[in-house]
Formats: C-alpha cells, sequence, structure tokens
C-alpha cells in the first residue's frame, strides 16, 4: 500500500515526468515508467544509480521507496536512506521517506532523530509527528505511535496538537474514555472532524457501545451530547438519539439547523416506525426554524413522516401549518392535502376526506389521482358504504382499481363479481401482503358453488373492519351450511386461522380438524400445516411433528409441504429458532 | 472402525459395460434398491447424508458411489427409508437390479468408484456444554441433517472418554488457552466474561495451573486418539492452535492475561513441530492484543493491514480407485466454492508440512483452504473458516438458517467428513 506522503509525490512525479519524457530520456523518467508498468525490480535499480550519483535526490529516493515496497525488500533502503540524510539534511521529503524506513526497520532511535531534525527544520509542523506515528501504525507498532504524538506535543508546545491522530490511536486500543476526550479537543478545533469521529466509533464492538454512550454522557457538555445523540441514532435508537440531541441544540437559528440536518442524515435510512417518527420530530424541529417555502416543505415531510410512522393526529398539526400559510406554494400545499386526505381516511373520517379529495383532484397528476382514488375508496369499503367506494373506482381500469372492485364485491356477497374481479388484477397489485391475501380470498371463491351469498361478504366486511370474534361466529355457522368440498372446510381453515390468530387455541384445534376433510384435500393439507403451526407454538411438539408428517407422507405434493418441512426442522430444533 | 481395518473390497458385480442415466423402476413394482442422486437434481444435498447415515443406523447396508452423479448414495428402497426421505424432502430415484447394473458399469469405467458404508460412526463433537447448536457450523449442520452426536469437553477429554467414538470435530476452540485472543479486545463482554470463568473452573477442576496448561493437555490427549486410529475433523481457529498447542510443549506462548506470564519473544525459534499434525516453521504473533495466532492463516481476519480478501477456492479432483479417501472428502456438485473468513481462514502453503494432501486451494494464491493427511493410525482433515454460509461471520451475527442453503456445498464438505469413517475402503493401491 502506498501511503498519502509516497503518493503525493507520486502524482507530482507523474506530472513532471509527463512533460520531461518529450523532452530527453532522463534514468528517472525511465525508472518511473518501468514503475508504472510492474517492473519494480529494474525500477529500483535505477533509482539507486541515481542515488549513487545525487544521494540527497528525493525523488529517486521516494522512488525507490515506492519499487521496493511492492516487492516486500524496503528494509535493503536503509542505507540509501543514511546516504541521502546525510546530503540532504533539511528536505523534507527525504526525512518522511527516512522516518519511515527507519520505523519499518525497527530503528526508534534513529526515527526520532530523524523527526527531531524535520521538526528543527519546520518548528510549527505537525507532519513530522504524524508521518511518524502513522509508520508505526502499520506497523501495529501502538506504543511507538504514542511516543510519536506525545513528542509531537511537547515540540509543539501545544498540548491539543495532534489529537485527531491520538484519538484514533485511543479507539483502536479500545480506550474509550481517552478517545472521547482527544475527539472532543479535535471537534473544537474543526467541527469538520465530526464526520471521522462518527465513522471510528461508530465501529464500537456491540458490547462496549453502552459504556461509550455513557462516557458521552458524563462529559455534560454540547458537543458530547450531540455525538452521543448521533451515535444513538446510528446504533437503533432514532428517537432517544433525537431526545438527547433536543437537549442541546442552540438557540441561534443557523447552528441549530445545521445540527438538525446533521441528525436528520443520520436517520434518513432508518425506514421502520421509529426511525420515521425520529425524522418526523427533526423536519418539524427544522420547520419552526424557517420560513416560506423550505418551512413549507419540512412541514409536508414531517407529516407525512408522522402518519408513516402512525402518529395522525402530529400529521395533522404539521398540515395546519401550511393550511394557515397563504403564501404557500401549490404544489407543497397539493402534496400537503394529499397527506392530510390520507391523515383523514385513518382517522375514519370519511366524509372530511371525500370532500378535501374532490376539492384536490384536478390538481393532482394522473398517477397520483389514481391511488388517492383508491386510498379513499378503501376507506369507505372500512366505513361499510360498498357502492360509495366502488363508485369512485368504476372507471379504474389499472390492476390495483381492480383488485378494489374485487374487494367491494366480495363485502357485498357477489361471489361472481367478486372472482371475476380478482382474478383479473392478478397476483401482483398493491403490497405483497395485499396480493398475498387477493390469492387466498380466490382460493376460498372458487370452492363455493353459490352466485351470491350475502352472509360471508358481510362476515368478511366484518373481519376487514377488525372485528375478529364476530366475523369468526359468522364465518362458522356459514362454513356449517356449506357442503365440505364447495367452501364448508375453506370456511372453517378461515376461521380456525381467526381463532388461532385471536390466542383462542381450543376453538381454533378444533375448526381446524373440522377442515382437515378428504373431500377437500388441498384444503386439508393447509389445515394440517397450520394445526402443526398452532401445537408448535403452543408446546405440544410431539403433536405437532406428527401432524407435520401425516401432512407431508400424506400430501405429497400440496404447495404447503415445504413450508410443512420448514416447520418439522424447526419443531426438531435443525434449523435456529425463530 | 480404524483406517488400518478397513477390509478389502473388490470390484465384483461391476461387469457390465453401459452408461448414462439408470433406468427409474417406477411401474414396476418396488425396486429394492434407491439411489440418492446428488447432482444439481437433489432437492436438499445436506439431508441426503441425513438420510444415508440413519440407513445405517437401521443397520442397512449402503454404498457410496464417489464422482457418480456427484457422490451419490445407494440405499436399500425399505419403506422406512423411503418415508424418511419423503419427511427430509431428498429427491431419490428407485432402480431395480439391471439398472444398477448398469450404474456399476459406469462406475467400473470411468474415474469413480463404490464404497461401502458398513458402520455407524459414532461423532464426538467438542463444544462447551452449555453451547447452542448455531454456535458452530458442524453441529448446525448435524443437526439440520439429523445425524446424532455427542457432545464432549474438556472433562471428558482428559478423562479419555474419546476412546469411545470414531470421529471427532473440533471447531472454535483456542486451545493455546488464550480466549480467542478476544481477551482485550472484548474486555468486559459478557460473553467473554463467561467464556474464561468457565474454562478456569474447569482448569482448576481438572487440577492444572492454568487455561494454557488445560487445553495443551487436551490437545495431546487429541493428538493419541488419532494415533490410535480416530478420525479428527477440525474447522477455523481449532485447526491453527491445536498445531500450536501441541508444538509449543514447554514454550510460552500465551499472553500474560492467561498464563500470568507473558510470551516467550523468541516463542517462534523454539516450537517443536515435529509433534503438530500440519504445519511447520510458523511466526507467533507476538501482540496480545491482536486476535490472529501467527503466519499459518494466510487472510489475517483480525489484523487490518494484514488482511486479505475472500476469493474462491476450488476443489482437487482425485483418483476415486486409487486413492478413495480423498476422492471422498472432496465429492461435491461444486467445483468452485466461494470462500468464507474464520479466525483461520486458511492455511499458508508454505507452512505445510511435506506429505500432506491439498484438497483444496485458491488460485493463484499462496494458500490452501481445505488439507488433509495421516497420523499413526488415524487420519486428520482441517477446513479453514467459521461458517460456509456466513463469508464474513461477525460476533453477534443472527445463526445460519440451513433451510435456506439446502444445496449448500461447503456445508457439503463437512459432511463427507462426518460420513467418510463409515466407509468401508479398500486398500490404497499407491
Amino acid at each position: 500500500m502506498i501511503d498519502r506522503g509516497v503518493r503525493v509525490v507520486l502524482v507530482a512525479l507523474a506530472a513532471a515526468s509527463g512533460v520531461r519524457a518529450q523532452q530527453t530520456p532522463d534514468p528517472m523518467n525511465r525508472a518511473f515508467d518501468l514503475e508504472r508498468r510492474g517492473g519494480y525490480a529494474a525500477a529500483a535499480e535505477i533509482y539507486r544509480t541515481v542515488l549513487k550519483e545525487r544521494p540527497g535526490e528525493s525523488a529517486a529516493l521516494s522512488g525507490l521507496e515506492r519499487s521496493l515496497q511492492p516487492l516486500n525488500r524496503l528494509p535493503e533502503m536503509a542505507g540509501d536512506v543514511s546516504r541521502a540524510v546525510a546530503a540532504a539534511p533539511t528536505s523534507t521529503a527525504v526525512l518522511g521517506v527516512a522516518v519511515r524506513v527507519w520505523t519499518l526497520v525497527k530503528q526508534p532511535d534513529s526515527a526520532r532523530a530523524v523527526v527531531e531534525r524535520w521538526a528543527a527544520v519546520e518548528p510549527q509542523n505537525e507532519a513530522p509527528f504524524q508521518e511518524w506515528g502513522m509508520a508505526a501504525l502499520s506497523q501495529r507498532d501502538r506504543e511507538t505511535a504514542r511516543t510519536a504524538y506525545q513528542l509531537g506535543r511537547a515540540r509543539l508546545k501545544r498540548p491539543k496538537a495532534l489529537s485527531v491522530e491520538m484519538a484514533q490511536l485511543a479507539t483502536l486500543e479500545g480506550d474509550y474514555a481517552n478517545a472521547v476526550t482527544e475527539w472532543l479537543v479535535a471537534l473544537r478545533t474543526s467541527p469538520t472532524y465530526m464526520a471521522g469521529a462518527l465513522a471510528m466509533l461508530g465501529q464500537t464492538p456491540n458490547d462496549r457501545r453502552g459504556s461509550l454512550l455513557g462516557i458521552l454522557e458524563e462529559r455534560r457538555d454540547s458537543l458530547a451530547f450531540r455525538m452521543n445523540a448521533l451515535l444513538s441514532a446510528r446504533w437503533g435508537d432514532p428517537i432517544g438519539g433525537f431526545k438527547k440531541l433536543a437537549k442541546v441544540v442552540p438557540r441561534a437559528n443557523r447552528e441549530a439547523v445545521e445540527q438538525l440536518q446533521q441528525f436528520l442524515e443520520e436517520v434518513r435510512g432508518q425506514n421502520g416506525h421509529e426511525g420515521r417518527l425520529a425524522q418526523a420530530m427533526v423536519l418539524e424541529g427544522l420547520a419552526q426554524r424557517m420560513t416560506g417555502a423550505p418551512a413549507s416543505r419540512n412541514w409536508v415531510e414531517a407529516a407525512q413522516a408522522y402518519a408513516e410512522a402512525g402518529d395522525q393526529s402530529s400529521a395533522r398539526r404539521m398540515l395546519a401549518h401550511i393550511a394557515n400559510d397563504p403564501a404557500t406554494a401549490q404544489e407543497v400545499a397539493t402534496s400537503a392535502t394529499t397527506t392530510l386526505v390520507g391523515v383523514l381516511v385513518e382517522e375514519g373520517k370519511m366524509d372530511d376526506a371525500d370532500r378535501q379529495f374532490r376539492a384536490l383532484r384536478a390538481a393532482l397528476t394522473e398517477d397520483d389521482r389514481d391511488q388517492l382514488t383508491r386510498r379513499v375508496s378503501e376507506g369507505w369499503i372500512r366505513a361499510g358504504r360498498l357502492e360509495r367506494a366502488e363508485s369512485l373506482v368504476v372507471a379504474d381500469s389499472s390492476i390495483e382499481g381492480l383488485a378494489v372492485r374485487g374487494r367491494t364485491r366480495l363485502f357485498r356477497g357477489d361471489i361472481t363479481g367478486a372472482t371475476k374481479f380478482l382474478r383479473a388484477a392478478g397476483p401482483f397489485a398493491g403490497s405483497r401482503e395485499a396480493s398475498t391475501e387477493r390469492a387466498s380470498l380466490l382460493a376460498l371463491l372458487q370452492t363455493i358453488e353459490e352466485d351470491s351469498l350475502p352472509a360471508l361478504g358481510a362476515a368478511l366486511l366484518q373481519l376487514e373492519r377488525r372485528d375478529s370474534a364476530g366475523a369468526a361466529a359468522t364465518l362458522e355457522a356459514i362454513a356449517k351450511s356449506l357442503p365440505s368440498e364447495g367452501g364448508g372446510a375453506e370456511l372453517y381453515l378461515l376461521t380456525g386461522r381467526i381463532r388461532a390468530a385471536m390466542d383462542q387455541s381450543v376453538d381454533a384445534e378444533r375448526l381446524l380438524r373440522a377442515a382437515v376433510e378428504p373431500k377437500a384435500p388441498g384444503t386439508a393439507a393447509a389445515a394440517e400445516l397450520e394445526l402443526g403451526r398452532l401445537w408448535a407454538t403452543g408446546k405440544r411438539p410431539t403433536d405437532a411433528v406428527a401432524m407435520l408428517e401425516h401432512l407431508i407422507l400424506t400430501y405429497p405434493t400440496s404447495a404447503v409441504v415445504p413450508q410443512a418441512r420448514r416447520l418439522l426442522d424447526s419443531v426438531r430444533g435443525g434449523v435456529p429458532p425463530g | 472402525m480404524r483406517r488400518r481395518d478397513f477390509l478389502r473390497w473388490g470390484a465384483a458385480g461391476l461387469t457390465v459395460a453401459a452408461a448414462g442415466r439408470p433406468r427409474v423402476a417406477w411401474g414396476r413394482g418396488r425396486a429394492p434398491w434407491m439411489l440418492v442422486p446428488m447432482d444439481e437434481v437433489q432437492a436438499d444435498h445436506l439431508k441426503a447424508y441425513g438420510l444415508a447415515f440413519r440407513s445405517l443406523e437401521r443397520g442397512d447396508k449402503s454404498e457410496w458411489f464417489l464422482n457418480y452423479r456427484n457422490g451419490s448414495f445407494l440405499l436399500p428402497a425399505s419403506a422406512a427409508a423411503q418415508r424418511d426421505a419423503s419427511l427430509a424432502g431428498v429427491t431419490t430415484v428407485p432402480i431395480d437390479e439391471g439398472a444398477l447394473t448398469e450404474v456399476r458399469a459406469e462406475i467400473q469405467q470411468n474415474n469413480m468408484d463404490a464404497v461401502p458404508l458398513e458402520k455407524v460412526p459414532k461423532v464426538a463433537v467438542y463444544v462447551p456444554p452449555n453451547a447452542t447448536p448455531w454456535d458452530d457450523a458442524v453441529t448446525m449442520v448435524l443437526q439440520y441433517a439429523g445425524i446424532t452426536f455427542d457432545k464432549i469437553w474438556d472433562q471428558e477429554v482428559i478423562t479419555d472418554r474419546l476412546q469411545t467414538f470414531d470421529w471427532l470435530h473440533l471447531h472454535h476452540e483456542d486451545f493455546t488457552g488464550q480466549y480467542s485472543k478476544f481477551f482485550l479486545n472484548y474486555s468486559g463482554a459478557p460473553w467473554l466474561l463467561e467464556m474464561v470463568d468457565r474454562n478456569q473452573r474447569m482448569a482448576k477442576q481438572l487440577g492444572f495451573a492454568n487455561v494454557p496448561a488445560l487445553k495443551r493437555a487436551v490437545a495431546e490427549t487429541i493428538a493419541a486418539f488419532v494415533e490410535r486410529g480416530g478420525f479428527l475433523f477440525a474447522m477455523c481457529t481449532a485447526t491453527e492452535t491445536l498445531d500450536l498447542a501441541l508444538a509449543s510443549v514447554g514454550v510460552d506462548i500465551a499472553a500474560s492475561y492467561a498464563d500470568g506470564t507473558p510470551m516467550d519473544p523468541n516463542a517462534s525459534q523454539k516450537m517443536h513441530w515435529e509433534r503438530a499434525f500440519a504445519f511447520q516453521n510458523a511466526r507467533l504473533e507476538l501482540s496480545p492484543a491482536i486476535a490472529v495466532y501467527s503466519d499459518i492463516d494466510g487472510h489475517q481476519v483480525n489484523a487490518a493491514d494484514r488482511r486479505q480478501p475472500l476469493g474462491t477456492f476450488k476443489l482437487f479432483n482425485f483418483s476415486a480407485k486409487i486413492d478413495p479417501v480423498a476422492t471422498m472428502l472432496v465429492q461435491n456438485h461444486r467445483e468452485v466454492i466461494p470462500d468464507f473468513y474464520g479466525l483461520t481462514t486458511s492455511f499458508m502453503k508454505q507452512s505445510l508440512k511435506p506429505g500432506v494432501t491439498i484438497l483444496a486451494d485458491e488460485a493463484g494464491a499462496p494458500w490452501a483452504k481445505y488439507i488433509h493427511g495421516e497420523r499413526g493410525q488415524g487420519t486428520w482433515t482441517f477446513f479453514g473458516g467459521h461458517d460456509p454460509e456466513d463469508p464474513q461471520h461477525q460476533i453477534g451475527n443472527a445463526p445460519t438458517d440451513l433451510s435456506l442453503h439446502p444445496h449448500s456445498p461447503g456445508y457439503r464438505l463437512i459432511l463427507n467428513n462426518v460420513l467418510f469413517p463409515a466407509a468401508k475402503k479398500k486398500e490404497l493401491k499407491t
């Protein structure tokens, strides 16, 4: 690996050689060309020849270092380095090579002497000590690196010099108390080190993170609190992190905005519930500190984040800021109203949602309009207003629209219509969860011989409206009235699943056993799998194993066999739990 | 069964010259045999080994068709075997005597061999008593495949219970007694405290001055187990540290946190490599803070400036009829396998003793991945790396779920080793 100092010289040399190569061929050009083509041994020989004539030639010395490094022959340079230092005792390029080589060949006294000489040439420069420390660290020699940095502080008469290097060293050693102290010193010198500090400290092993955060907490210092907040967010506690940050956000607007934006960047990729909630809080904080269009954008984004995190009232609170601002741009207002409609639908305030939607729809793009239409339609379904729901999507021929129409038909008990639309929607509309649910519904409907079964639609609508107990009772009654192979077994299976989800294992077992019906083998296999699951989670592993083995051996071609095998592995301890 | 006890096994019956896939026997009554193909058609390569193992447990006589359809098995098609295959989801092909004759002819004419599987190997895995199966690739795959095994640890080894087993597996144990050299970097971590406490208590209980002394004694007992004819399979850091422990008799190679005295700075020059299984002339890592033991490992995963990137390793091809042991160990449906890290990932070829058989290496790299050798009456096999399906493997990672990797070629290599002691082998012709 070519280190930083060498690389700089390499680039300079490349530029210089490009010019010189067109004029007179000289040994340095030849050596450099060889080096670029990977002929390191030959290049080294030429650099050596040059150094024999001009021992203090820094470009040749650096070239020799670069050429010997990939050959793993750097220790051979000791003699060249001694002669170079004697010939050019004030050349910092020569001294840099000397520090690296003496460190590599484990000559700390020589390395130190060169560093002292370099420091005498440039008394205010940290570079000699950085070079020594880096060379030592590349040899995994932390003690010498520490000596280098401490010597630097003494010679420079600045106890806060080389704090980044000391911080990195302490972090490498797992000495987090010192690492924090040094990083804080470095950050006070230059806040731009924050990304580096977070990157290094962010790699702290899981089991040491708590103590590191504790150390930061004890410092009772706003910079330490900020670092604490950012690391907490990075390590999976975005809300806790934000609360820590909120305690120390400065009054001055510019600084506060910078700090909030830095935190927002930290949590931007965290799209789970906590992540979205933390993003919403930061965006709210930013909006409060801004005016005009930037503020409006942040209010809308905060509302969207709150809504996605399930906090509808906070979302509405954000949107109110925009409603009260006549200067809000049209585009932002449209986005805000779209969010508001979504919030109202989630809250079940369908009349308000519908009114806002109708006022807004002309301003929306076609895609946004269709998407919002379906969302409102789903809201009307949950409100039990099925005709209203269908009227909204009647002209929508997209697969998502067909899926909504299929659901409205189903809840009205129109088995034929529901089957037609759900089948037309196919398996790809909407989310994976929605498409899976649709496929299950289709499997159920296809077994039912009646064209219309309003009681079933009503029961499924109860389920949609989260009345599981009422739905299960009604579905069981319908199952009894249908032949096993004509939907009865499928309905027992569905009802059994609902009871299992309600932790009513006795009823669930009774219903699932009723679904194990030889006349409906597809359903029977699925019911046996559910029984296996029920018993596996109910601490009846022996029964679960017997049932799953029965399933696999009795219905070997069933689509649920792979799931049954996986569950069997899990019950037997063949795969990790979870 | 001991290596030298393998009986001669002739090629009787391999007479009919024909090639190609066997005729399946569906629809002609129950076929007497069941072929378990191990090529791409196999639905669960890992559970297929369990099926063969349980067939042996039932007393069935089975065969391992080396290099035939990537190392297929031939099992009697008993009702129990068919039920077992169905439950495990293992692909099987029923074949009758005629079809089997064709298979044998193909085996006879090609670089293939049929090895009888006759004895259920008694399998022991060296792990701490409280370890979950998910800590160790071998226990994980044994559990997944449904192969029974016993767990043993220091007490059982020291009290010579090893002699009741045929096959012993070692995973990431540190036989230098330095707690995987995590002592400084993870100091205070509950799992490390527990590991240190458990080992120190065991050393005291068994009358050893410290943990390195206990582990060296365990290593010596394991070496004696192999000398007497045992089969040893080791992975990850157990490979390297076992040899370091054996070679360091009279040399202090443990850091002061482990035995109260610092490591001998000239330890590398004082090692007795003649006592080791596989390695020689290695240079030991002197820093107690770097979780690296020596320059045996080519990848040096825990030394930031020496760490090498992962590539792929390639299995060697051996002559099935002349060298069936090596052939058994490399049976696979993949020739080139993605590499995976461990505390010891690979073995520098320059550190290998003469006579060590390289079973797999990385093209162009100076290291081997998978090696094998003999010692006394027994054999040993070392496989670098921690978990074939978790290439980066870091502390705290979720355990590997093998139901998501039923075709894992890396895990197949582990299972080849488990079944290898069941094989009855012809005398080597070389």
